[in-house]
């Protein structure tokens, strides 16, 4: 009878701009000892072996469904290629499918979900971009290709680094994150490179990329510190000095204890109240609390200002501030002396660049209800399925026992629960790579499907 | 006391085999000669068995292509074989000797489709883009403009008077006498394969996007079938063009085309497959129908105006790779992907 067990063969999928140094990681790949016979499907080739492996020529031939849809778009060149390979008796290890500069990872992507047999026989590894260090910046401003290129990938080669200065090559790394920070990102000169970076890194595998950047999952917040105050009834004032802007955003949210949870339901309250307009407060006047009240504090030109709030039912409350206080100087003072948050946290700010392409992490304790999940998902695939390039998450959902790991190309998404969770805490992760991404209402979405 | 009368269930006949063999290599064709006298094999890496249909034994071995043979062909009158493959070649070979006869160029690297005309006269070849007529005995008579898209199927009408090709945005409709496409039947889609309908009144297309169309021949009509599982790469028509039979899932699905057609009509499903159908071929002059799938399971039908009926079935060690009905309709050729071959005897039913 059938054969059960997974035989499927990994695919890496290479793109990146022409002169970023494919061809000569390919020919790495070819060279190298790496004990895997490879075929390598190219743009330009013939079909030729060289030694245990195989090159072939693919025509580019994206075939649009007539629904239009382009999450239904795939490559008839590789099913028809990959398809052939498959039959062939000297079983390949691993397949290489290297795109042209300008060619966009979707189609190609998507080839290994929409198409059955492709489905059958192939997983996709990993999308592998290459960036050139230094003529990137030529491209990643105006270029859809190139910046789709990068919101793709699994694992991001920023290679010719010995051609630009260490300082640039930050700048690079800092604005490629922004854009997806889910890849993994590695530094080369001459696309030298270990092969374990690159093929068989099981693109689903989030606990890796989660290894390797802890704080990619971070959020961004529309305010840079939040500090945690109790609170007696009275009178409190929040006193601020001459800073490097003539205003700040700030709000005061009631926090319901000081546990986790209850700091991420006022944070997410915070986030909302931050998206509300703002209402301006003169010097001297009277900071608005709660859900919703996004006070916009006007300093004076010269020295402190003053503003000020009263507590009417003690407990504890979370206060926002649109900068760090310490740019300011500013402090809350009781009735007798300055207090002290009794916890504070700093929060990674906006992205300098008001990036097209970004990624949204979200992190959610509890279980999450699948029909909740599977509405909002297919929901959101219908409307902003064109805008969402990539989607992964690692998913905690009620009665199930393992973890549920999936990841997705625009539409399209392939799921399967994965081990146990044991004694590790239930959670839920998600990042969403895309364009014109709202975190918030993603985020919203997201806690919505929360089992109650 | 009385004795209860015992019901005797007719035996489910049977598919016997008549001999097995094993090419030890994923079959990409299998194609009886006209006269029925010879099975030809050709193997994805290249070589092309011709056996003797009668008991096996192998007439002859050609090389084929050395890299990967795609497709054969046989003429009319059982003597030459064509076969194209990834050397970017079309060959004639001489059945009966064995030997090459002629080598063409395909015009590209990868020639995936040869079609010999059903009465004999021409030879058509598709290598990517690139379309060719060619004489019978390999001169080479036309390039037509190229395709849209790669080719992805040739077919010739019952009369050899027209033949279709189809590629991404639909099918393209050829005299052989004439340098320019007679009729061009668009889809905004990839049109995998198609099938004249035996009367040449309809051509059947299976579609990457899981539709199904029949064209009809004369007047470009369209008919949509949507609602299959996946791409659509099984069809096959009865030989008095009444049932098309399409796979696109774990089911035949099975349109009626008599009266005023398949439009608005339910469709027969027939269930026994475990997994996806991926061969259908009809009787030459009956109505069984043989089905594979990667189940490995070959199954026969007969296919009438009720829900058609499971005759016979055949389990395989590994997906079924290529089915073909002898020209007499007594015998079908089966393969899996293992290269297993079982050229069975089909009782007349």
């Amino acid at each position: 009878m059938m054969n059960t067990v997974e035989t499927r063969v990994p695919v890496t999928v290479l793109t990146g701009f022409l002169g970023s140094g494919k061809t000569t990681l390919l020919n790495r790949i070819l060279t190298e000892n790496h004990g895997k016979k490879i075929a390598v499907i190219e743009n330009e080739f013939g079909e030729v072996g060289i030694d245990n492996d195989l090159v072939i020529g693919a025509e580019e031939e994206i075939f649009e469904m007539n629904n239009g849809c382009i999450c239904c778009t795939v490559r008839g060149d590789l099913i028809r290629i990959l398809g052939h390979l498959m039959k062939r008796r000297d079983k390949f290890d691993y397949i290489m499918v290297e795109t042209t500069g300008m060619a966009d990872p979707g189609p190609v992507a998507q080839t290994f979900y929409v198409d059955d047999d492709m489905q059958q026989k192939l997983h996709l590894d990993a999308i592998v971009t290459l960036v050139d260090a230094k003529h990137i910046w030529e491209h990643i401003d105006d270029s859809d290709e190139a910046k789709e290129q990068v919101a793709f990938a699994d694992v991001i080669l920023l290679n010719k680094i010995d051609l630009v200065a260490p300082e640039d090559l930050e700048k690079l790394e800092a604005r490629i994150k922004s854009m997806n920070s889910m890849a993994k990102i590695y530094r080369s000169r001459d696309a030298l490179v270990e092969m374990d970076k690159i093929l068989n890194v099981g693109g689903f595998n989030l606990d890796r990329a989660l290894e390797i950047d802890p704080k990619f999952m971070e959020p961004e917040y529309p305010f840079e510190w939040s500090g945690i105050y109790q609170l007696n009834t009275g009178t409190y004032e929040w006193v601020m000095g001459e800073g490097p802007d003539p205003a700040m955003g700030a709000a005061i949210l009631p926090l319901a204890n000081t546990g986790l949870a209850a700091q991420e339901a006022t944070l997410m309250d915070a986030v909302l109240t931050f998206s509300e307009d703002e209402q301006v407060v003169e010097a001297g006047g009277i900071i608005r609390l709660g859900k919703g009240q996004h006070n916009q504090l006007v300093l004076n030109e010269n020295g402190d200002t003053v503003f000020s709030f009263a507590i009417q039912k003690a407990g504890y409350y979370m206060l926002f501030t649109e900068h760090h206080p310490d740019e300011f100087d500013a402090r809350l003072r009781g009735e007798e002396s300055i207090l002290e948050p009794l916890e504070d946290r700093e929060y990674k700010p906006d992205h300098e660049h008001d990036e097209e392409v970004t990624s949204v992490g979200i992190t959610l304790p509890g279980d999450l209800q699948l029909e909740k999940l599977n509405g909002w998902l297919s929901q959101l695939l219908r409307d902003q399925g064109q805008d969402i390039f990539r989607m992964k998450g690692v998913l905690s959902v009620r009665g199930w026992d393992q973890r549920y790991v999936f990841q997705g190309v625009h539409m399209l998404f392939d799921g399967r629960p994965d081990r146990p969770w044991e004694n590790e805490p239930r959670q839920n992760k998600m990042i969403f790579i895309g364009r014109n991404l709202d975190r918030a209402a993603l985020e919203n979405g997201f806690r919505e499907c929360l089992a109650s | 006391m009385r004795q209860r009368k015992r019901k005797t269930r007719p035996a489910k006949p049977a598919l016997k085999a008549k001999w097995r063999t094993n090419i030890d290599d994923h079959p990409i064709g299998l194609a009886w000669s006209p006269d029925g006298k010879t099975l030809a094999v050709a193997a994805v890496s290249g070589p092309i068995t011709l056996f003797h249909g009668a008991d096996g034994s192998v007439e002859h071995k050609l090389p084929g292509h050395a890299l990967d043979t795609m497709a054969i062909s046989w003429h009319k009158d059982s003597r030459l074989l064509a076969s194209v493959g990834q050397d970017g070649k079309v060959r004639l070979w001489d059945a009966e000797t064995g030997k090459q006869r002629s080598e063409m160029a395909g015009g590209a690297s990868w020639v995936e489709r040869v079609a010999f005309s059903p009465v004999g006269d021409y030879l058509v070849s598709a290598a990517g883009r690139k379309l060719r007529l060619w004489s019978a005995s390999g001169e080479l008579i036309r390039e037509y403009t190229d395709a849209n898209s790669t080719i992805t199927d040739i077919k010739w009408r019952y009369d050899g008077r027209q033949f279709a090709i189809s590629a991404y945005n639909g099918v393209v409709l050829y005299d052989p006498a004439k340098a320019e496409p007679l009729r061009r039947f668009e889809w905004q889609g990839s049109t995998l394969t198609l099938e004249w309908s035996p009367d040449g009144k309809y051509i059947a297309t299976g579609d990457q996007d899981s539709t199904v169309h029949f064209w009809i021949a004369d007047n470009g009509n369209d008919l949509q079938m949507w609602g299959y599982e996946t791409k659509v790469l099984e069809l096959a028509w009865s030989f008095n063009s009444r049932y098309l039979a399409t796979g696109g899932g774990t089911q035949v699905v099975i349109w009626d085309c008599s009266g005023k057609g398949p439009a608005n009509t339910q469709p027969n499903m027939l269930e026994g497959h475990q997994h996806l159908i991926k061969h259908l071929q009809f009787q030459r002059q009956g109505m069984l129908l043989a089905s594979g799938g990667n189940d490995g399971m070959l199954a026969i039908w007969k296919v009438r105006k009720k829900k058609a009926a499971l005759l016979a079935d055949a389990m395989f060690k590994a997906p079924i790779a290529s089915v073909a009905w002898s020209p007499d309709d007594r015998r079908i050729a089966v393969s899996d992907e293992s290269g297993a071959l079982s050229i069975a005897a089909v009782r007349r039913l």
